[in-house]
């Protein structure tokens, strides 16, 4: 379980949020990229063995949106937002 | 094991979800004066109560028998557009929780550490309550909480299952 650090709130359990995805590189333009940078944006999730930037949403609390950076490895949250409570 | 704990189920309140900056909802209504800044934190004012949930979120509680008289003040159909005032009275089912095992029953069905150095007179705060969101705040000898009111009598239940 981990504690999610909540912008708002301070530290909160885990089961407080729902998952968010990670956080995707900015949207290209399709009519100016080749179509394996377009379907690569569309089809490939960031899945990297150590850290990966996620969202999260406070839903079960304050609603607020944040995002953290999580090692996929330990579950250890390495960087929190930076407003974080 | 019993628990020595108290369960009841309040009736309704009148309720009002601010949103907005705090000095555009009391610029807009002398009612709203004094919304607490401070996250998660409650002011009382008698027995109407402003409770900061979220940034620029405020929930305002009263009696049932104010909530006319708060809708005629609040004036929530002309509000400006930076701001946001509805009524949500009938959204929220309250149960007060007291007695000296108010704290573990909650505990069971809640994440949020609720000992008072943590958790004091003048928090509130919306949280999980047995997978469900739900509003947890103090009152004289225990906490008040508040969920969906379509899941009050689950609620009732599981808290009744708690506390044999």
């Amino acid at each position: 379980m981990m504690n999610i650090p909540c912008p708002f709130c301070g530290a909160r359990n885990e089961s407080e949020f729902a998952y968010g995805g990670p956080v995707k590189p900015d949207r290209p333009d399709p009519n100016a990229v080749p179509d394996e940078d377009w379907t690569a944006y569309l089809t490939r999730v960031p899945n990297p063995l150590g850290p990966v930037q996620e969202r999260w949403h406070h839903v079960r609390g304050c609603g607020t949106w944040l995002t953290i950076w999580r090692d996929t490895r330990t579950h250890d949250i390495v960087e929190g937002p930076s407003d974080a409570g | 094991m019993a628990y020595d704990v108290e369960i009841l189920r309040l009736s309704p309140f009148a309720l009002f979800d601010l949103k907005g900056a705090a000095e555009a909802l009391e610029d807009w209504a002398p009612e709203l004066s004094g919304l607490p800044g401070d996250p998660n934190a409650l002011a009382r004012n008698g027995e109407v109560l402003h409770c900061h949930v979220g940034p620029q979120h405020w929930l305002l509680r009263a009696p049932l028998e104010e909530e006319n008289r708060l809708d005629a003040a609040l004036r929530p159909n002309t509000a400006p557009p930076e701001i946001s005032l509805v009524r949500v009275s009938d959204t929220l089912t309250f149960f007060r929780l007291t007695g000296p095992d108010a704290g573990e029953v909650l505990s069971i069905g809640c994440p949020l550490d609720l000992l008072p150095g943590v958790f004091g007179d003048t928090a509130v705060s919306f949280t999980e309550l047995f997978g469900l969101k739900a509003l947890v705040l103090r009152c004289a000898g225990g906490f008040e909480i508040a969920v969906e009111q379509s899941y009050g009598d689950m609620i009732a239940d599981y808290l009744a299952r708690a506390t044999v």
